[in-house]
């Protein structure tokens, strides 16, 4: 297996690739109004929309931002009236944060999102000027990984700069990047690297075969999953990515880390689907021969598992993208459906400790958002509180741009009383944008699902 | 005589109001009735379809000559009622070859330009043709709003100084002495307003009134026979029924014909924001009273997914039928409707009857409805003794002027520009007017087609109180929702310059008139938009059981006039911020409120 | 299978809610599925029992008065006959009707749930008798509970009214309601006025941002907001407005207008976007949560798996995965064609999940009628359950031994014509909840 870290993450950028899904016997979307994937033909999603508005009262963007009109509006609607030609896409579309609340919402299967990702798409493609401030920011802050990639080289040195006040000052005048906020500290030690000096997949299946005997589990039970860390577990919080190498260990699974980019959900957010899809090629094409093999693909960020489970297939046309999709899950929703997680988590316990706790939007989509809460309800010396059902508010890249901050905080105002309310002082959540925004409200320390699990369970 | 010479041109479709337009730019002192809205009859209930005469092209090449003249003439006047997407006759496999060259041979004959394609390319234009397809020809075929076309042919003719009067229906023709001298008409009580509006100009409901001119038109298309019959003349025209189904979007963006000799089902035309599925040929006795039937929709949807096939699962959001004013002269005696000609046919009662002073007009085409206007107008021209030339093929419509639809409509008229561009379309030229000088917030009326109060209000100075005729012109409520959340809206805004009464009966009109057509698309997604329209009027709004309709006195009394009756409701100055929730609860927005039984005042 | 409970609800509306509360009472696991948000969130967030008697078409015909309905004038129209005591009046349902399954006690049982659920939230519980609301249309509208921010502006008190609009928002206007509420005869003096939101935004701007706006007193819009309407105040006692006036801190906001106006301030109930629907689903959901129901929602219960005439799971479809939900009873309770737990197509229609019988005319004209607010065929569309609430066969036998009914799914009910759509929900929610509980605990 080839190492991610041995070639810079994305290839130079500027040719948008060709092709779109082929046209099949179940709607497909094709693209009718260009050549690119970017101007697929959504307008047969709005068959699907009755109007009853639910996907407006779930957004959490125009709750507080007059400026933009809605889901409903953005999606359905939008795409009804189009043409092939000489319609505009809307420029409120750059307002939608992709917090994807009205796919959760709508009673109907309206692909909303995918509405939104389309538009963004073609509205960045071809109505937004490549030379501009804004664009060359998005593009920055969609390729995360690019940054963080250089970053990792010299962590310390990053650390420093990034939090050295007159270059913030700079990114916010020159680039629109907020000062408000501290950027996230690159670890020392990256996951992968990590990872590689443990043994890699070699180390896991002596691991997962101990456990395995120590269960009583067949010592050649299929339990073998693929691990996409995502850039921020490998990055940032190498800590979560090793409570899941050893929590799914314990379980007997033999873990691989295959070669991977970044998931693309902050490209998607910023219309950057040309980048995207390059990075979802490449994360489909190692995943997929894994899936071949037997493995599940299981990720710990709820962004990157909704990535490869829906916005891939709905995007794009990758050899093998629907068995991935398929076979992609969440690490806690994996253990449910494979293991007797609560009867596990029943006979542990950890250490007095309260937590508050905010399901990511991303992860409410996946049907995701009660997991968390309901496992931990049941471990001993645990306190669980939810802090709400609203949106964090910085919704990846959202948050980090300087005309959105406000609004950033506005959204997750709520969650940030919520937080001070509940008992406990530190946060919980799957997702590493929404800590980042829990961070940043509150001062709490904030922990992933899986640490508490190490905890309980390891 | 000195006195202007004077016409009265019954029937207010394509024909009648082309007509009135032409002899009021003559000088002739025009009137126009019509016993319902404009195009109440045939005009609007057809597909749309703007002919390039590829349709006549091997069966009729006088007519396909004639078409492809007029859609020229059209793109040039009605540029706002006329969006040329281009038109395809597909190949399917079964469809015969020879008709195919046939097609070709005749569109050149007749000055078409037409392109043959292969499948490949056929698809690469509209993606979702079927894969099977053999291949096609690309003709100049577009979508005309038929609607809009006539409005702004009445429109103009007002502009010229005619009398253009709606929801006036001739009750009697006047003749005297032999010789045709006027109408009479009732002006109805149930629509229109007696108010005198900008431009059309209506009588006072209820009444009848008699309308004397030098010359009458009968261009009441179906009806022509029943105005003969007044006249004691006979008009056989020969009506016939065809269905068209409308899909909630466009799955096609150029009109997509079959490209066989004739047959039903074997056009898909993209009109506005959504396609037209048509149609049937069938003889009916009565143009206003023949069966709807499921059936024919059925053979739509099962008949054009075979060019189509994304069809067969798509939305439809209402069927219409329409009644072909098909006209032959008795002799040629055809058995089959569809091979009835579609040329058109001027009836001088004078010559034919020995009775002076009127002329029916029937058959023909709406495509070509100005080359009649203009045939007849000369005619009543000449036994006027009028002479003066035909102007309507130069002179673009009202709305039709220089006018470019991309503009920044968020800038000019704070409209996102989906909306801006949808208003453009319709308005044309008119948009700078309607919005422009539009005072006041303009929130968005119907969402499913995006028009805003502006629009709406500009439409009921025109036609008053009747919400259909106010539907017409703006395409509001008729989106998928089917006017679910819009109807009332559109009521209210006939509030406060009409009466609540009357706005509750232009809704109840309105809604009924959207439910008919709704009736034929009640399955999948448009039944369960149905429910949700019904719970909203019924359930939400209680508009069925509404005690200002029955009239009924309900006993207020009987009711529970509530717990706390006669008190302020006790909620202020509580501690709204609440504790946070029990182990593993749930925190939501509500417990806020519920945090309030703890705190104190 | 690693999912497993005593009892599996599927569906999230009132019914699901109800069904999960009821089972939960009896000490069962139980697990509430549900696919988006309900339509709750589309629904005024009245709790209707029994509003009217649907004239034509789907009654008994007998056409009597029952005790307490208002008066009707038999015969001279096909609307619906208003309804003031629901319990008396289900006796003049059609026979197939749920309410004659459940019974006037079973209805009283789903009140009851329901009132411990909403507390001080809404009113109405003192009485058996219904309450006449306001509507945004302009009429009145028979219902059994209502928010507590719409319990000041009754119909039956008899209080000079005051019905205030905003100029952008097209879906209620003030004066036009106020002049039709007088040609219904209420018994008070009622005006209308439109006035401008004090703080201006986008023409499209969403009812959730006046909400907002409101909870959060943004730039003092509170008192702007009262400066506003007491110009148009005079000696009016209460003052209407559309449902939003606040949504987080919807009775602070109100509390705080009627300090500064000196009269009762009410909301009109509207339709979507409802504020009042999604507040009364996060009163059901905290409840749910307070009850120990675990709930799993975004994903779609797509089929099931049964041995023996007894279901064992629901599968649920996880993108692409189809997960295993087990349990020992099932309720049913996925809404009518709104909530898509009825389908249909061409030629049929479905109940999706279990494949349940749904009774159909079989020519889809029969469907519906010509008149907009005719006795619609589809209207009543649904399953068809026996005595204990099971769905049944084409011959009228169970169609599995472990699955119960509730709510929108069940045939046999015009829900928009009677006005009983939330209590068909809560009656039948909580027999099938209750029963589901007791034999999963048995």
């Amino acid at each position: 297996m080839s190492d991610a870290e041995n070639s810079p993450p994305t290839e130079p950028i500027d040719s948008p690739s060709q092709g779109g899904p082929e046209p099949g016997s179940d709607f497909e979307p094709v693209s009718v109004f260009g050549d690119s994937e970017t101007t697929m033909d959504l307008r047969p999603g709005a068959d699907n929309c009755y109007k009853c508005s639910v996907c407006d009262t779930s957004c959490p963007v125009a709750e507080v931002d007059d400026d933009f009109p809605g889901p409903k509006f953005q999606g359905p609607e939008q795409w009804r009236l189009k043409r092939k030609e000489g319609s505009e896409i809307d420029d409120s579309i750059m307002s939608c944060s992709n917090c994807m609340r009205c796919d959760d919402a709508c009673p109907s299967s309206v692909p909303l999102s995918q509405m939104h990702n389309t538009a963004r798409g073609e509205y960045v493609d071809e109505q937004m000027d490549k030379l501009s401030v804004e664009y060359v920011r998005n593009r920055i802050l969609a390729n995360y990984r690019t940054s963080a990639w250089f970053a990792s080289k010299v962590p310390r040195l990053a650390n420093a700069v990034m939090s050295f006040g007159p270059t913030r000052w700079v990114m916010e005048k020159a680039m629109g990047v907020t000062s408000e906020r501290e950027f996230p500290a690159f670890a020392t030690q990256t996951f992968r690297e990590w990872w590689r000096k443990r043994g890699g997949a070699d180390a896991s299946r002596r691991n997962a075969r101990e456990a395995r005997e120590r269960r009583g589990d067949p010592a050649d039970a299929d339990k073998k999953i693929a691990y996409f860390h995502g850039c921020y577990s490998n990055y940032n919080t190498p800590e979560v990515g090793k409570a899941l190498v050893h929590v799914f260990e314990s379980f007997g699974y033999e873990i691989v880390a295959p070669e991977q980019r970044c998931s693309g959900t902050p490209m998607f957010a910023n219309g950057m689907l040309a980048d995207a899809e390059r990075a979802a090629e490449v994360n489909v094409s190692s995943f997929a021969d894994l899936v071949e093999e037997g493995y599940d693909a299981v990720a710990s960020c709820t962004s990157c598992s909704m990535a490869l489970k829906q916005e891939y297939p709905e995007l794009f046309d990758i050899d093998g993208i629907d068995d991935v999709a398929e076979n992609t899950f969440e690490a806690l929703e994996y253990l449910r459906i494979q293991e007797d997680l609560e009867g596990a988590i029943a006979d542990a316990s950890v250490e007095e400790q309260a937590f508050a706790y905010h399901a990511p939007c991303h992860a409410r989509n996946q049907g995701l958002d009660r997991q968390a809460l309901e496992l931990f309800r049941e471990l001993d010396g645990v306190a669980m509180e939810d802090v709400g059902d609203s949106c964090s508010g910085i919704s990846g890249t959202y948050g980090w741009k300087e005309e959105k901050y406000e609004n950033s905080m506005k959204i997750g105002e709520d969650m940030f009383e919520h937080m001070h309310d509940a008992a406990g002082d530190v946060g919980m959540t799957e997702c590493p944008t929404c800590a980042m925004q829990m961070e940043h409200g509150t001062g709490y320390e904030i922990k992933h699902p899986l640490q508490l699990l190490e905890e309980a369970l390891c | 005589m000195s006195k202007t010479p004077s016409a009265l041109v019954l029937g207010g479709g394509s024909t009648g109001c082309g007509i009135a337009r032409d002899l009021a730019m003559r000088g002739v002192d025009v009137t126009l009735v019509e016993k319902g809205n404009l195009t109440h009859g045939t005009t609007g209930r057809m597909h749309g379809l703007l002919h390039s005469g590829g349709r006549y092209a091997v069966s009729d090449q006088k007519s396909a000559t004639e078409c492809i003249e007029e859609n020229r003439v059209l793109r040039r006047i009605a540029s706002h009622c006329v969006e040329m997407t281009g038109g395809l006759f597909v190949q399917r496999p079964e469809d015969d070859d020879e008709y195919f060259e046939e097609k070709l041979q005749g569109c050149r004959e007749c000055g078409i330009p037409a392109e043959a394609l292969s499948a490949e390319e056929a698809r690469e234009m509209e993606p979702y043709l079927a894969e099977d397809i053999e291949r096609a020809i690309r003709v100049p075929d577009g979508a005309v709003d038929p609607f809009r076309l006539c409005v702004a042919n009445a429109a103009d003719a007002i502009e010229h100084g005619a009398r253009v009067e709606t929801h006036a229906e001739v009750t009697d023709v006047l003749v005297e002495d032999g010789e045709v001298v006027g109408v009479e008409v009732e002006h109805a009580s149930d629509g229109g307003s007696a108010d005198g509006l900008d431009s059309f100009v209506h009588g006072e409901p209820g009444t009848t009134e008699e309308l004397y001119a030098d010359y009458v038109v009968n261009a009441t298309g179906a009806w022509a026979g029943q105005i003969g019959e007044m006249a004691d003349v006979e008009v056989a025209v020969r009506p016939s029924k065809g269905v068209m189904t409308i899909m909630n979007v466009r799955q096609v963006d150029t009109v997509i014909n079959r490209c066989r000799p004739k047959g039903d089902a074997d056009i898909v035309v993209p009109h506005e924001t959504t396609c037209i599925l048509g149609t049937t040929d069938e003889e009916v006795e009565d143009p206003e009273d023949y069966p709807e039937e499921g059936w024919e929709v059925d053979l739509m949807i099962d008949t054009l997914s075979e060019l189509v096939p994304m069809l067969s699962e798509a939305r439809t959001i209402r069927s219409f039928w329409g009644v072909r004013p098909l006209y032959e002269p008795p002799e040629v005696g055809s058995e089959d409707p569809t091979d009835i000609t579609r040329d058109f046919f001027l009836l001088d009662h004078d010559e034919r009857d020995g009775l002076p002073g009127m002329a029916s007009i029937v058959g023909g085409k709406l495509t070509t409805y100005r080359m009649m206007a203009e045939d007849i107008a000369d005619h009543v021209c000449e036994r006027l003794g009028v002479d003066a030339e035909c102007r309507t093929a130069e002179e673009p419509l009202p709305g039709s002027e220089d006018f470019s639809v991309l503009r920044d409509w968020m800038d000019e008229f704070g409209l996102r520009s989906p909306v801006g561009l949808r208003s453009a379309e319709r308005l044309g030229s008119r948009i700078d007017e309607v919005l422009g000088e539009w005072d006041g917030p303009n929130p968005t009326v119907c969402e499913c087609e995006a028009v805003t109060r502006a629009e709406i209000q500009d439409a009921i100075s025109q036609s008053g109180t009747e919400l259909n005729a106010v539907r017409i012109r703006t395409r509001a409520s008729m989106g998928n929702c089917q006017g679910a959340f819009c109807c009332h809206r559109m009521a209210n805004e006939l509030v406060p310059e009409y009466d609540e009464p009357t706005a509750r009966d232009a809704l109840d009109d309105l809604y009924q008139e959207r439910w008919k057509g709704e009736r034929h698309a009640l399955w999948g997604e448009q039944l369960s938009q149905a429910m949700l329209k019904h719970h909203l009027h019924a359930t939400t709004m209680n508009r069925d059981g509404d005690p200002a309709a029955t009239g009924e006195e309900i006993d207020f009394g009987a009711f529970d006039a509530g717990e706390s009756e006669g008190e302020l409701s006790d909620t202020s100055g509580g501690d709204r911020s609440g504790d946070a929730v029990a182990d593993g609860g749930r925190r939501t927005r509500t417990d806020e409120t519920e945090g309030d039984a703890d705190g104190d005042s | 299978m690693a999912i497993r409970e005593d009892v599996l609800v599927v569906g999230g509306g009132i019914a699901g809610a109800t069904a999960a509360l009821a089972a939960a009472e009896s000490d069962a696991k139980v697990r509430l599925l549900s696919h988006k948000k309900s339509t709750l969130r589309q629904a005024s967030g009245l709790v209707d029992v029994l509003g009217a008697i649907p004239r034509g078409g789907s009654t008994d015909g007998s056409g009597a008065v029952s005790d307490g309905a208002a008066p009707a004038d038999e015969g001279s129209t096909d609307q619906s006959e208003l309804v003031a005591d629901p319990l008396a009046a289900i006796e003049r349902l059609p026979e197939d009707h749920p309410y004659r399954v459940v019974g006037a006690d079973g209805i009283r049982n789903g009140l009851e749930i329901f009132d411990d659920v909403v507390g001080d939230a809404y009113e109405g519980g003192h009485t058996d008798r219904n309450a006449l609301v306001l509507t945004h249309g302009g009429t009145v509208k028979p219902t059994a509970r209502y928010p507590q921010s719409v319990a000041p502006g009754l119909a039956s008190a008899e209080k000079k009214t005051l019905l205030v609009g905003f100029a952008g928002l097209t879906d209620f206007d003030a004066p036009a309601a106020a002049a039709h509420l007088d040609a219904a005869g209420v018994p008070f003096d009622v005006d209308g006025a439109t006035v401008t939101f004090p703080i201006q935004f986008r023409d499209d701007a969403l009812t959730t941002r006046f909400a907002k706006a409101l909870d959060k007193d943004q730039s003092g819009v509170r008192k702007r907001l009262a400066d506003v309407v007491s110009e148009q105040l005079d000696d009016h006692e209460r003052v209407g407005f559309p449902a939003m006036l606040g949504d987080d801190a919807g009775e602070e906001v109100r509390a705080d207008l009627e300090d500064r106006l000196g009269a009762a301030v009410f909301q009109i109930p509207t339709g979507p976007p409802s504020l009042l629907g999604m507040q009364l689903e996060d009163l059901l959901f905290d409840a749910l949560d307070a009850a120990g129901v675990r709930i799993s929602s975004g994903n779609l219960a797509v089929g099931y798996e049964a041995n023996d005439g007894r279901i064992e799971s629901v599968l649920v479809d996880q993108r692409g995965n189809e997960v295993p939900y087990a349990a020992e009873e099932f309720v049913l309770a996925t809404g009518g064609l709104v909530g898509k737990g009825i389908d249909s197509d061409r030629e049929s229609v479905t109940e999706p999940v279990f494949g349940c019988h749904v009774p159909h005319p079989e020519d889809r004209y029969d469907w519906s009628e010509p008149a907009a607010f005719g006795a619609h065929a589809f209207a009543r569309f649904g399953v068809v359950p026996d005595g204990d609430l099971r769905p049944t066969d084409g011959s009228g036998s169970e169609e599995f031994e472990n699955l119960r009914a509730a709510g929108g799914v069940l045939g046999g009910a015009d829900t928009a014509r009677e006005k009983s759509a939330a209590g068909v929900s809560l009656a039948t929610g909580a027999h099938a909840g209750r029963r589901a509980g007791e034999e999963a605990t048995r």
